[in-house]
């Protein structure tokens, strides 16, 4: 059975000075971060909490002690103010960012969906994209050739698909994109934002091919603050605050706890 | 801060194991860097080759001029060793930019870093190929019959490409982390060129002879242009390479290892 499981993680971004980057700098003068030295620790309405890390260097503490445990068929909503780890929690899941402290286990391949786009390469064809963007999915040569013609269909692109998609409009490119990402069957599907694509006549199309697709999906993760969305697709949630999980359990539970949250700041 | 865990080298090792057997994935994005030049202009990277001639032919007038060689004598051996050098230095130097070309690849999915070493030292290894020819029609022209050492020449090249390996990967780490170092890297190189016996002999430095046997650059360099010339390499050029080869890999291995996990937050 697919599962994913995070014990403890803590997740810190370095500050660095724009001077902190430059080698000549660091080597000549040995004091850090003189320029951030003035932020207080003292914590604010949005953002991870800023403190100092193992070696004395301001961090943003962007996951504090995240914990949860997600099964096979949970379709998760991960809902939180600007700033509040989203992101960090969706790429860190993902194995993007490897956490200072705790431990993620993940029982399925952790497939994160991030950017439609990626390995797509403006002055190849459409059809030589569907090649490298499945590559870049992971796809064999095999997998590839037997959902060439399904892509190519989907797409409605005709022709366009024997042209350099820098000839494509954003509309059409995206199409394309989002036909060859929804190829795949994930076991454990990390998004954020909903993916979709196309005008208002296509997005029925789109609409169903993304159903069969989420059907096909083991786990779904997804971050989002569209909350009729995510009622929509998901039957559990988690709530991020300041880079701490504060509420997690079933969907229409952790979305009034986001609702509320919201409401507090607005007054 | 220093600290070494045994966590640190097994992800190291996870790293570089699955880098390697995606060997399919670094071709792919390698062979797809190479067509992209041949995409943009229908020369492609033998425009490249072709200003690669242009500088042999400057480079091979001058040497017989200032240093009294044979044209024969010093064309072949100025061709041959360039072609290393082009293929040394366009290395390094890409090393240094290698983490942060991929970055959008690295900080949207999971993918060994291992990955786009091996795609920017295979590149380069392309590039390096198409200006063989140069050194064809050199050796045709002016008849150059390469020696019975040739058997182990491949070998030769294959060290030279290993030891080229951690010096993009070093380059590569640090430079994610110093913006400033891949200038500075590309400053060290260029003296390394007058340094390194690629214009004269090194018996042509006389008394100074020193400086080119203690520069590791050129054993690599003969290692791969004596067989060429019809001379034979020497056990000292070979033990110099391979320990170079070695050591050298040791000491990245262990330097990737503890901070291959920061390099993502760097981006």
């Amino acid at each position: 059975m697919l599962s994913i499981i995070g014990k403890d993680i803590h997740v810190q971004f370095p500050i660095y000075d724009p001077r902190m980057r430059s080698l000549k700098y660091s080597l000549g003068i040995k004091h850090l971060a003189k320029g951030i030295s003035r932020v207080t620790t003292k914590s604010w309405d949005v953002g991870g909490q800023i403190g100092t890390g193992e070696t004395g260097r301001i961090v943003v503490k962007a996951l504090d002690g995240v914990s949860f445990e997600v099964f096979e068929g949970d379709r998760v909503a991960i809902l939180g103010r600007n700033g509040s780890g989203k992101t960090t929690l969706l790429r860190t899941l993902a194995g993007i960012y490897e956490p200072v402290s705790g431990a993620i286990q993940a029982v399925g391949r952790v497939f994160p969906l991030f950017d439609l786009q990626l390995g797509m390469d403006l002055d190849a064809t459409g059809i030589e994209n569907i090649w490298l963007r499945g590559k870049m999915l992971g796809l064999t040569t095999k997998q590839i050739r037997d959902a060439l013609d399904d892509i190519a269909d989907f797409t409605e692109l005709g022709d366009y698909l024997h042209m350099p998609i820098r000839a494509y409009s954003t509309g059409m490119a995206l199409r394309l994109a989002f036909a060859i990402s929804t190829a795949i069957t994930p076991e454990i599907l990390v998004l954020d934002e909903m993916i979709g694509a196309g005008d208002d006549a296509f997005i029925a199309r789109a609409d169903a091919r993304l159903k069969t697709f989420l059907a096909r999906t083991g786990i779904l993760i997804i971050a989002s603050h569209s909350t009729s969305m995510l009622r929509q697709w998901c039957n559990k949630g988690m709530l991020l605050e300041h880079g701490r999980l504060v509420a997690q359990g079933s969907l229409e539970d952790v979305v009034s706890a986001y609702q509320s949250e919201v409401a507090a700041e607005r007054r | 801060m220093l600290a070494l865990t045994s966590t640190h080298l097994d992800s190291a090792v996870d790293d570089l194991r699955n880098g390697l057997s995606s060997w399919r994935l670094s071709h792919f994005l390698a062979w797809q860097d190479v067509k992209q030049r041949y995409r943009r202009s229908t020369l492609g990277p033998l425009w490249m080759t072709l200003s690669f001639g242009i500088q042999i032919f400057t480079m091979g007038f001058l040497s017989a001029f200032l240093f009294g060689a044979a044209l024969a004598k010093s064309f072949p051996y100025v061709c041959s060793g360039m072609l290393l050098w082009a293929l040394i230095t366009q290395t390094i130097n890409d090393g240094a930019g290698l983490f942060v070309a991929s970055a959008r690849y690295i900080t949207q999915i999971k993918c060994p870093l291992t990955v786009f070493l091996v795609q920017t030292v295979w590149r380069n290894v392309i590039i390096a190929a198409h200006n063989v020819v140069i050194y064809v029609a050199i050796a045709l022209f002016f008849v150059v019959v390469p020696s019975r050492s040739m058997v182990l020449w491949p070998l030769g090249l294959l060290l030279v490409v290993i030891c080229l390996s951690w010096m993009a990967l070093v380059a590569a780490v640090i430079s994610a982390r110093y913006r400033d170092v891949p200038l500075m890297i590309s400053n060290i190189i260029t003296v390394l060129f007058w340094l390194t016996p690629l214009m004269y002999f090194p018996e042509q430095l006389g008394k100074k002879r020193f400086i080119a046997d203690y520069n590791p650059f050129t054993h690599m360099i003969a290692l791969v242009r004596e067989p060429l010339l019809g001379g034979t390499p020497t056990l000292n050029d070979w033990l110099v390479v391979l320990a170079l080869a070695v050591v050298g890999w040791v000491g990245t291995f262990l330097f990737f290892a503890r901070f291959r996990s920061r390099i993502v937050y760097w981006l």
